[in-house]
């Protein structure tokens, strides 16, 4: 527990992170978890942040040590897609027991990895620590190396029980394991100036690869994504990289500062939201790898293919524009989101109420403020209660945003549109944006919204009586 | 169709071109060290075969596909059941927040829930603190009627004292001291989501009945031949209960329902959030202290529950989530037995329509083959209507089911002919579901969502009955008890068989012969 204890020390004073950098040298080391507010509503926690960090890595078999509470609830509940091993989605648990809670869950921990390898043989084993196993005292690293050993396989602890802190913490915290017992492990068989690592990308609903196209013509090679649709091998192999694009800026800025600081690989910090965030990103990784020794002429290439793919992105997003004309829609996301899809709404004519910034950097709230200039209107912390106070008063047309606030907009008789985790469609890249703004136009046209705003037939004719009645 | 800069395609279409399938086939025999095919089909078949269900069925400590979820969550779902009550579990959040989004997609609606938020220091040095604050937090966020505690795994492991705890939390003004505040130990590592149902139910009466945690006298039972009714952890409890009603409202009979869950998780899109809806009112779980008689509609979410009541000189009688012709009279007849009602002609009238819907159907059904899983109760109900419809279950499994549930399964098969070739598995998950339907096949599979790992495995059609639903929309709403849920549940299970039989006879001039407009 005490090694568990300085890793999280360590992660509240990362100096990647700009929110920590900006704090007074005291507050800095009580760290960046937001105290959090018993008997409030509250989101996941560490063990599922760290879970859902992780698990997009498809070839490994990810065993959770603990009661049937953490397994079962949450099995394959993230809608990150694999091109090859479906073996993440399956779901391994201990399933502890009250007899493992007195005599010690490490045994039965133990020949569940083995029962795993040799069922499966996976490329590996991820062990996930929860509160139970971690409060008995189960030693889940000498366990996963006893494993090891023995098995000839990589069985990586996880040690990241849910009370630890916060979701953020834990995909803070599963970087540290990635750093810790994967990367750098392996030697890739040949490497080419063209290599990039993108980090904190989860190929939800498979956006990488909307974006993985202009890469391919540009000849630059993704030796590494952390951990969107990635196996264990390529994570492994990941410090041979060039340079590295770091996607959300607050799940695994450790990876990439700590990859820079070990391996020498410089890291800029983007998004794939939003048209001219793409372009930046695609910039940005091409002015790295130059910088690294890739021949210059990759420079002017990638103009091109920036050029050529943003004017076709407005010119598709264009006849959305008088149906979206001064339509106003409140953002209510996270992260990078907040602002950088903001400037392609603004363009198909749509009027942005309002955008979250709960977790949102220094420099996304400057963003923001650039790009609206005459009412930046940013909450820090939007209470379902006045979120749904807004959407009631329809101080706006439609809400985007993620699953757990649906029904809130539902009930308030909202349009609402699904931009986070459990969304069907994918938002990324060029193509994303005017995927984006043809499902804005969609959910506004739909004519079920008028109907839901309307009275049932027979109130309209009592109220038609009753207007009658005072005219008359 | 080639995935390129001009075009991007989104995942459903984006490897299914020729380039991709030709390209990952190239990458496979080239990079990935591929076994021979004739390896890669030996291993697939030997998972299929007896001698690897012998393996799996020899696995100890690995559990793999498990159908069952944790105490708390049934807590929380009991909890929901009461007016204006927030149910509030001592322990860490992230558990909450898995209740929360595991309800809300599958009864599509928000589920309110909060807990004491506990981090390390709280598991170093108890709990103690963050359940004060929590509870005063809560109370003042939510003003809730009630706040019903439950715990995690968390605050069970450290051994935190709820009912000494939650005194001193009304003494430090938390919440006043009059505030309905019953509680229930629901660690995960025991039993599963029934159970917790069971603990925390049992909490909420004995809190009314048993003086409120000394602020009130306790409560002497003056019989008033009303019934009791509790509908048990139930994922078509939104159906169901309004179903229930609409019965007893139909046979006169003067009811309180012990845990109502109908309402808030079926509210309306009307310009108004409510976070709490409808269920019992805390006068009416007192009140029922005084009834002639309770029914559960499932036993193995009841236990301990029914033994308290009883305790008090309530008769109590327990059904196992009875669906169909015989459990509904069953059912109807104890409530007329108990209450003296009569059951109207109206009544009557809906069992001959479901005797002759199924009498309309039966050539379909007859003789097919099912495998089963789900919660111990729920399993006993429809594998009693199966044997109703002349359908053969073959495997029924639980994973949350014990030696009694076993005993009474087996009894129930013994009764019908239909029954004698099925076999029972309590404490067994998916993954030896798996090697079940590999090596004794059956036609159909009913289970819930998880279900349809299985049914692509082994390509055994899965009917979705059970919880969680999560992929398909909306079923909850209809209920499966009563004439009328035998009805849902018969037509769900024959929409099935007919969309497979479609599915296997259209490949044009070879097998569709059999595709017909009339089936």
């Amino acid at each position: 527990m005490s090694d568990l204890h300085a890793k999280v020390q360590q992660v509240f004073d990362e100096p990647g992170c700009a929110t920590n950098q900006a704090k007074p040298t005291r507050e800095r080391k009580k760290g960046c978890n937001q105290l959090l507010a018993p008997g409030a509503a509250a989101g996941g926690c560490a063990f599922d942040g760290a879970k859902i960090a992780l698990q997009p890595i498809t070839d490994v078999a990810h065993l959770i040590h603990g009661p049937i509470a953490c397994e079962g609830n949450s099995w394959d509940g993230r809608g990150s897609k694999s091109s090859g091993s479906q073996l993440y989605r399956t779901s391994f648990s201990t399933d502890m027991t009250e007899q493992d809670i007195v005599f010690g869950g490490e045994k039965h921990l133990y020949k569940a990895i083995q029962e795993i390898a040799g069922k499966y043989n996976p490329a590996a084993v991820f062990v996930y620590q929860t509160c139970v196993s971690a409060m008995i005292g189960d030693d889940l690293e000498a366990v996963c190396k006893a494993a090891a050993a023995k098995l000839g396989k990589p069985v990586i602890p996880v040690n990241v029980p849910g009370f630890v802190g916060s979701k953020n913490l834990g995909n803070k915290l599963a970087g540290e394991v990635l750093l810790d017992h994967v990367i750098g492990t392996e030697e890739p068989e040949e490497t080419t100036p063209y290599d990039i690592n993108i980090i904190g990308e989860y190929n939800l609903s498979g956006e990488l690869w909307q974006v993985k196209p202009l890469l391919d013509e540009l000849g630059i090679r993704i030796l590494a994504c952390i951990s969107g649709d990635a196996k264990y091998h390529e994570v492994a192999r990941s410090h041979r990289a060039r340079a590295a694009m770091m996607v959300c800026s607050k799940a695994m800025i450790n990876v990439a500062r700590k990859m820079e600081e070990r391996y020498g690989i410089p890291y800029f910090e983007g998004s794939f939201y939003g048209i001219g965030d793409m372009s930046d990103a695609l910039r940005n990784i091409a002015q790295l790898l130059v910088d690294r020794g890739a021949p210059a002429e990759l420079l002017a290439r990638t103009e091109v293919v920036i050029a050529r793919e943003e004017s076709r992105a407005w010119q598709r997003i264009a006849p959305y524009r008088p149906a979206l004309l001064g339509k106003s829609v409140l953002l209510f996301t996270g992260g990078v989101k907040s602002w950088s899809v903001v400037a392609a709404l603004q363009e198909a004519g749509l009027v942005i109420t309002g955008t979250s910034v709960k977790k949102s950097t220094p420099g996304d709230k400057e963003r923001i403020k650039e790009l609206m200039k005459e009412d930046p209107h940013m909450f820090d912390d939007l209470k379902p209660r006045e979120m749904y106070r807004m959407l009631k008063e329809a101080q706006t047309d439609i809400m985007l945003s993620g699953g757990r606030s649906q029904f809130v907009a539902l009930k308030a008789r909202m349009p609402w549109l699904d931009i986070n985790q459990e969304r069907h469609q994918a938002y990324a890249g060029y193509e994303g944006m005017v995927t984006l703004v043809r499902e804005i136009e969609k959910a506004l046209c739909n004519p079920i919204w008028e109907q839901i705003r309307k009275p049932a037939p027979w109130e309209h004719a009592a109220m038609d009586d009753e207007l009658a009645i005072h005219i008359a | 169709m080639s995935q390129n800069a001009e075009k991007v395609i989104d995942h459903f279409e984006l490897f299914r071109g020729p380039e991709y399938t030709e390209m990952l086939e190239n990458k496979k025999c080239m990079f990935e060290n591929p076994v021979l095919p004739e390896e890669l089909t030996r291993v697939t078949e030997w998972t299929k075969s007896q001698e690897y269900r012998e393996k799996n069925f020899a696995r100890e400590a690995l559990t793999i596909n498990p159908a069952k979820a944790c105490q708390p969550l049934g807590a929380v779902f009991a909890a929901l059941g009461f007016e204006g009550t927030l149910p509030f579990v001592h322990g860490s959040q992230g558990c909450v927040a898995y209740y929360r989004s595991h309800f809300s997609r599958h009864f599509k609606e928000p589920t309110s829930a909060v807990s004491s938020s506990m981090t390390e220091d709280a598991a170093v040095f108890g709990g103690l603190n963050n359940l004060i604050d929590g509870m005063a937090n809560a109370f003042s966020l939510y003003k809730p009627k009630m706040i019903a505690v439950s715990t995690t795994c968390m605050a069970e492991v450290i051994g935190d004292d709820l009912n000494a705890y939650i005194k001193n939390a009304k003494e430090k003004g938390s919440v006043p001291q009059d505030f309905d505040v019953p509680f229930a130990h629901t660690p995960a590592f025991v039993g599963s989501h029934v159970t917790g149902y069971d603990n925390a139910l049992k909490g909420i009466i004995e809190h009314f009945w048993n003086g409120k945690a000394g602020t009130a006298p306790r409560l002497e039972r003056e019989p008033n031949g009303k019934l009791n009714f509790i509908g048990g952890f139930d994922g078509y409890t939104v159906g169901n209960m309004r179903e229930i009603k609409r019965l007893f409202d139909l046979m006169g009979v003067e009811y309180t329902i012990l845990g109502d869950n109908s309402d808030v998780w079926d509210t309306p899109s009307d310009g108004e959030f409510r976070m709490y809806d409808g269920g019992t009112r805390l006068e009416d779980a007192a009140n029922a202290v005084h009834a002639q008689a309770t029914i559960s509609m499932q036993e193995f979410c009841t236990e301990k529950t029914l033994d308290l009541i009883e305790a008090r000189g309530q008769e109590v009688i327990a059904f196992n989530h009875p669906i169909g012709v015989e459990g509904t009279d069953r059912f109807l007849m104890e409530v007329s037995r108990l209450t003296g009602k009569a059951i109207p002609a109206s009544i009557a009238k809906e069992r001959g329509r479901l005797v002759d819907a199924i009498a309309d159907s039966n050539a379909h059904i007859h003789g097919k083959k099912f495998a089963l899983y789900g919660d111990p109760d729920l399993t006993l109900g429809l594998a009693g209507f199966l044997l109703e419809l002349g359908a053969e279950p073959t495997h029924i499994l639980s994973t949350n089911g014990g030696k009694e549930w076993t005993q009474k399964v087996e009894a129930l098969l013994a009764s019908s002919p239909f029954g004698k070739n099925c076999h029972v598995y309590a404490g067994k998950d998916l993954w030896h579901m798996r090697s079940l339907l590999f090596t004794e096949p059956v036609d159909f599979l009913i289970g819930n969502t998880y279900g349809k790992f299985l049914e692509r495995d082994t390509k055994t059609p899965l009917i979705r009955i059970g919880f969680p639903i999560f992929d398909r929309h909306h079923h909850h709403r209809y209920p499966v008890w009563g004439y009328q849920g035998g009805l849902n549940v018969l037509v769900t299970i024959l929409d099935k068989i007919f969309d497979h039989m479609d599915a296997t006879t259209n490949d044009v001039s070879k097998n569709d012969y059999s595709f017909d407009i009339i089936r």
